[in-house]
């Protein structure tokens, strides 16, 4: 048992993972479109356009999620020159991308619906357009600069600069006057959303969370063996 | 009642867009995601195969993740 989880053994760890999640996948992700499209009951004012909700916020959540988990590696990479942390950070880094550019859009067509606009200037929407750019700004630094320690600089400044853009989007709804709604869901305090919408919510985040799991695991082994064969060639 | 569940009371059009770009992107995300990952691992297999009996040896002694890709490749063949 404990060889198995010795760090020579992390390829045939992550091979076993993703078989693990691809077995359980598609069963989860047809119970959760079932309870996000059929089971779970139409809003009292925003009527079936509340269901693009079960997709929209998830995105956000994980969005949020992948940027801070980024930002924290940064810093420890910053500390502790450890690689492992940015081979992550670069596996991290298009799942937030992927994941913040559909918060956008499904919010951009959820907006529609319910105020009558696509886009508007508000602090929660430019805030969230603006954790895009960092996104961009973060993969770009990656893909762009050839010396890699300083890749590795230029990125993770790019990543902590950005980590002020998250309690902003997170009080953008309590600081200023926006159309978004405030939070339904709070980890400390009542929630306000029914449990027959909560349920779907919470599945839908369970299969994003899979699927980025899913994600990160093969662009994991993907640096894994980018190193090795650069190792390959200094052999 | 099919009809009814397509067009969710005049909000259809804006639920299945949302669900389907969003099931679109993870697809288009997941397919490249694959293709580079089998490319990379195609690619690491042929380097070793290039190399002689004795750096063979020495790399996967050296690595055992080496080792692992090999393995892993050898049974997806």
């Amino acid at each position: 048992m404990l060889n198995l989880v010795s760090p020579s053994n992390i390829y045939f760890i992550l091979e076993k993972i993703i078989k693990f999640i691809n077995s359980i996948f598609f069963l989860i992700l047809l119970i959760s479109l079932t309870f996000a499209l059929i089971l779970s009951p139409p809003d009292y004012l925003q009527g079936d356009s509340v269901r693009i909700m079960y997709v929209h916020v998830p995105s956000a959540w994980i969005a949020l999620a992948c940027y801070t988990s980024i930002a924290f590696l940064s810093i420890l990479n910053f500390i502790f020159k450890i690689k492992n942390f940015f081979l992550i950070n670069k596996s991290i880094a298009p799942i937030g991308l992927l994941f913040t550019c559909l918060a956008v859009v499904t919010g951009s067509i959820w907006g529609q619906p319910t105020w009558g606009t696509w886009w508007e200037w508000d602090a929660r929407l430019t805030s969230m357009l603006v954790l895009m750019f960092f996104y961009i700004g973060y993969i770009l630094a990656i893909k762009t600069i050839k010396n890699e320690s300083f890749a590795i600089k230029i990125s993770s400044i790019i990543a902590i600069v950005g980590m002020i853009n998250i309690p902003i989007i997170k009080y953008s709804v309590d600081w200023w006057n926006t159309l978004h709604q405030p939070a339904s869901i709070r980890l400390t305090g009542s929630s306000s959303i029914h449990t027959s919408m909560l349920m779907p919510l919470l599945l839908m985040l369970l299969v994003l969370l899979l699927y980025s799991a899913l994600i990160f695991l093969m662009k994991y082994k993907t640096e894994i063996i980018r190193m090795k064969k650069k190792n390959i060639k200094r052999l | 009642m099919i009809t009814n569940f397509i067009s969710m009371n005049g909000d259809g059009l804006f639920v299945w867009l949302s669900f389907g770009v969003t099931i679109f992107a993870c697809l288009v995300v997941y397919i490249k995601t694959k293709k580079t990952l089998n490319k990379y691992e195609k690619e690491f297999v042929e380097e070793i195969e290039k190399l002689s009996v004795v750096e063979r040896k020495k790399v996967l002694e050296k690595s055992k993740i080496a080792t692992q890709v090999l393995t892993s490749q050898s049974k997806s063949a």
